[in-house]
């Protein structure tokens, strides 16, 4: 019976009623016509029962003459013949299925992640001589060939990908980065000071040093030599130099503060906008854009979800938040310790983690419209830096070379 | 032609040929007491929502329940359902 009712669903079935006092009869004449009837509900003096859209319009002149009303025609097939009537909306579902089609097949731009603006332009020329232009259909690029083509044109290209997503080439780059040269154990080095400092401590494990206690010393002032005089023979010989050289930094420090600072202060106003981005450009639709002289402004953006996932359109909702320009007067202790704990996060920046601070003079004074802190504060740190040390090439020799090579 | 059916029907059970097919006699069936299925009938008498009477070659079937419907009906077949409480054969 399942079957049945949906076999007529689908080819078009018709409900009728039928207002006569001797409906038998004409159920009975029906029958003898060859009409199928389902679904016969009797309700007080009328009948209700279906039959097949064939059946109804093969047999409308009997239909007519028993006075049978039609209550509703219901079926796919004459929802299509309805369709068919409809030229134009027909054939404009076609051509919108068509450009569908022909749109999403193209690619329409070329995006490369992960590299700067220059070289992003010089592989799209690249592509471009290789005639690959955007809008190019899909079927037609060959992601592996494309790959091979740019490892050839870019020789510090350490990682390429090549993939289509949606209507986009991505094209992933990775660059050859070149690596700073690393102090080897073994290649000789000498210690050299990174700061101006007083020397308080040297304690040298390999090495020659080249500095006491209480000597003066400037920024890039070797400290421990990596040239020793071998002990058995006359030569001197290069080694690796190791030690740590404690010394007393001097760090000065100015700051100001002001007395009265400008804050915003939000109110309870807020206005809502509503905006359309297309290709990162926002175009407005509902709303103002800044309603407020002040103002804090926050965007949540929201996917559409069919027409964000084919194209780049997404809908923003930005809410401006009104604020208002508050005098502050900031009290001396206050302004004090937030220029202390500026000052120790900007020494700790400039100095090594196992420094300890030996004395530390801090001055605060003020006057009509700031606070000033001068400090300067002792530090006890190791110096110390390794650089590497190259042998002297002999001076003879390379005249000799340029001599033969003239 | 009552004779005639009767001897067709005799045939049809001795040959082990189904009666149906062979005779004018109407097939039955019954779902427990919620459906009726009548083959080879020739038409209904009456149509009510506790009494349905149908014609076949040599018989009257009157039906009587409630909640009657038919679900289904063309010239060889009628199916009938609703709550049977009672089926009365009788002649002409």
């Amino acid at each position: 019976m399942l079957i049945f009712k949906l076999m007529y669903l689908i080819r078009g079935y018709v409900v009728v009623r039928l207002k006569d006092a001797n409906f038998e009869k004409i159920m009975n004449l029906l029958r003898k016509k060859g009409i199928v009837m389902w679904d016969v509900e009797k309700k007080d003096n009328e009948i209700k029962f279906k039959i097949s859209y064939d059946d109804y319009r093969k047999y409308q002149d009997i239909i007519k003459e028993t006075r049978m009303e039609t209550i509703k025609k219901k079926g796919i097939a004459l929802n299509l013949r309805k369709i068919k009537v409809r030229k134009g909306f027909v054939g404009g579902l076609f051509i919108l299925s068509i450009c569908l089609y022909l749109l999403s097949s193209l690619v329409w731009n070329v995006e490369v992640i992960g590299t700067n603006n220059t070289t992003a332009k010089k592989i799209k020329t690249v592509l471009e001589e290789n005639e690959i232009k955007v809008p190019v259909s899909q079927g037609s690029l060959e992601t592996k060939s494309i790959e091979t083509m740019l490892y050839k044109n870019f020789d510090n290209f350490k990682f390429v990908e090549v993939y289509v997503e949606g209507s986009n080439l991505i094209i992933f780059v990775k660059e050859k980065t070149i690596e700073p040269s690393e102090i080897k154990n073994n290649d000789p080095t000498s210690i050299i000071s990174k700061k101006n400092a007083i020397i308080s401590k040297v304690i040298a494990k390999s090495g020659q040093p080249v500095v006491k206690e209480g000597d003066v010393v400037y920024e890039g002032q070797t400290l421990i030599m990596g040239i020793i005089k071998n002990k058995n023979s006359e030569e001197f010989m290069m080694v690796p130099s190791d030690g740590i050289i404690y010394a007393k930094t001097y760090y000065n420090f100015e700051m100001k503060e002001e007395k009265i600072r400008d804050v915003n202060v939000s109110t309870d106003n807020r206005k809502v906008s509503f905006f359309l981005k297309i290709n990162g450009k926002n175009v407005k639709i509902i709303g103002d854009k800044a309603p407020y002289e002040n103002y804090n402004y926050k965007e949540n953006i929201i996917d559409v979800p069919v027409l964000s996932s084919l194209t780049n359109i997404k809908i923003v909702k930005g809410v401006y938040y009104e604020e208002t320009v508050k005098k502050i007067e900031i009290d001396e202790n206050t302004a004090q310790n937030k220029m202390k704990v500026a000052m120790y996060d900007d020494l700790i920046k400039k100095c090594n983690k196992d420094s300890k601070i030996l004395k530390s003079s801090i001055n605060f004074t003020e006057d009509e419209q700031y606070y000033y802190l001068r400090a300067q504060i002792e530090v006890m740190e190791d110096i110390g830096e390794s650089v590497k040390i190259y042998p002297m090439t002999d001076v003879k020799d390379e005249i000799n070379e340029e001599n033969q090579g003239g | 032609m009552g004779k005639f059916n009767n001897f067709r029907s005799y045939l049809a059970d001795n040959l082990e040929i189904p009666n149906d097919a062979f005779s004018d006699n109407f097939d039955l069936r019954m779902h427990g007491n919620k459906k009726v299925i009548i083959e080879n009938h020739t038409g209904i008498t009456v149509y009510e929502n506790d009494e349905i009477g149908i014609k076949t070659n040599d018989q009257y079937i009157l039906i009587k329940g409630s909640k009657f419907k038919i679900e289904e009906i063309n010239s060889f077949k009628v199916i009938v359902k609703g709550e049977i409480k009672e089926i009365i054969f009788s002649k002409e």
